[in-house]
């Protein structure tokens, strides 16, 4: 496919139109969707303003590689992890492995989404103000905390306004800070 | 890039250290960003969209009135983040401030790439805080994501 074709579905849309698939491929793909949207109900409805809520979260090497590899970016700095070795203690300018500087930031959103059990499918991530305050060592465990602090309407769209803040569970340090907002369906 | 600070060959590829800016980085410098496509595959991954149909699915992307499966915008901020870590280098790691906001949806197959030019220099004790306005572009030359970073570079 060319550069210049940008994907435009026309006439009825396929559960395959985008990728090959077999009967039974496509069959267990409107399974797995009807079970998540028959248990969702819209974020909106689900979070109240002062709602908090915080997780762990263990930044494994493998962790880091998976987000690494998830958006192409193959910077050695964040490799603790590698095929041929396994676990190595990695190398950056602060003299070991690294966690890319927004992967915390993708991490926040599993965190806002415990507002919703099941995950409220049918949401997007619209904004975000992000405070990179100090590298985070590969391996380090760290505490999300999340507080819903707004929800407004704006041009008929319904979004809720969150404030994180990311922490070393073991040292304390405070690692990221980050405002951001969810638009609701 | 320059040479790496270190004999480990499997840190060749690396960005510089230091990064590309500099204080003495003129105002209106532009940055030379990253360019991916919107693979589906990737899109709709376990770590990135999986939980999401609309990031995935063109059935359940058609109901909710979209034209095909949207990245989530996470990934955007991420070959945004990208671009600053070639020029910042480790700057970009500490007291930085990343403001963006998707602005249109990105789909499937598209081809992003990201931009930036410097916009203002402010002195520090030690050096000076760069502003960068970052943006992203489909293969269309649209927009689909607009913000700034700021970061300290060291005199």
């Amino acid at each position: 496919m060319s550069e210049n074709t940008a994907m435009k579905l026309t006439g009825e849309p396929r559960t395959d139109e985008l990728r090959p698939m077999t009967e039974i491929q496509v069959r267990q793909a409107r399974e797995f969707v009807e079970g998540l949207d028959s248990a969702s109900e819209p974020y909106w409805d689900m979070v109240n303003v002062g709602d908090e809520l915080a997780r762990e979260l263990h930044i494994t090497p493998e962790l880091v590689i998976l987000y690494a590899d998830g958006v192409e970016d193959f910077n050695p700095w964040y490799e603790a992890w590698r095929m041929d070795e396994w676990h190595v203690p990695g190398e950056s300018p602060f003299g070991y492995a690294i966690v890319p500087p927004m992967l915390l930031s993708h991490f926040v959103l599993s965190v806002q989404f415990d507002h919703t059990k099941p995950f409220s499918v049918g949401s997007i991530h619209t904004y975000h103000d992000t405070h990179i305050l100090e590298p985070v060592p590969v391996g380090a465990t760290v505490r999300i905390h999340v507080r819903a602090i707004d929800k407004f309407v704006r041009r008929e769209r319904r979004y809720v306004r969150h404030e994180v803040t990311v922490t070393d569970v073991a040292t304390g340090t405070c690692y990221f800070r980050e405002t951001r907002d969810i638009l609701s369906r | 890039m320059h040479e790496p600070e270190t004999t480990n060959p499997r840190m060749r590829g690396a960005p510089p250290p230091g990064g590309l800016l500099t204080v003495d980085t003129p105002i209106g410098y532009e940055l030379v960003g990253v360019k991916k496509r919107a693979v589906i595959q990737l899109m709709g991954s376990r770590l990135w969209g999986r939980f999401n149909p609309n990031h995935w699915d063109p059935v359940y992307a058609a109901r909710t009135g979209l034209r095909a499966p949207i990245q989530t915008g996470e990934m955007t901020s991420a070959y945004i983040a990208e671009m600053c870590v070639n020029y910042f280098g480790r700057n970009f790691f500490r007291n930085a401030r990343f403001h963006c906001k998707y602005i249109a949806s990105t789909f499937a197959n598209d081809v992003i790439t990201t931009h930036g030019v410097v916009r203002d220099k402010t002195p520090t004790p030690t050096g000076a805080r760069l502003r960068v306005e970052v943006w992203a572009t489909n293969q269309s030359g649209e927009k689909t994501t607009v913000g700034w970073v700021e970061a300290d570079v060291p005199a």
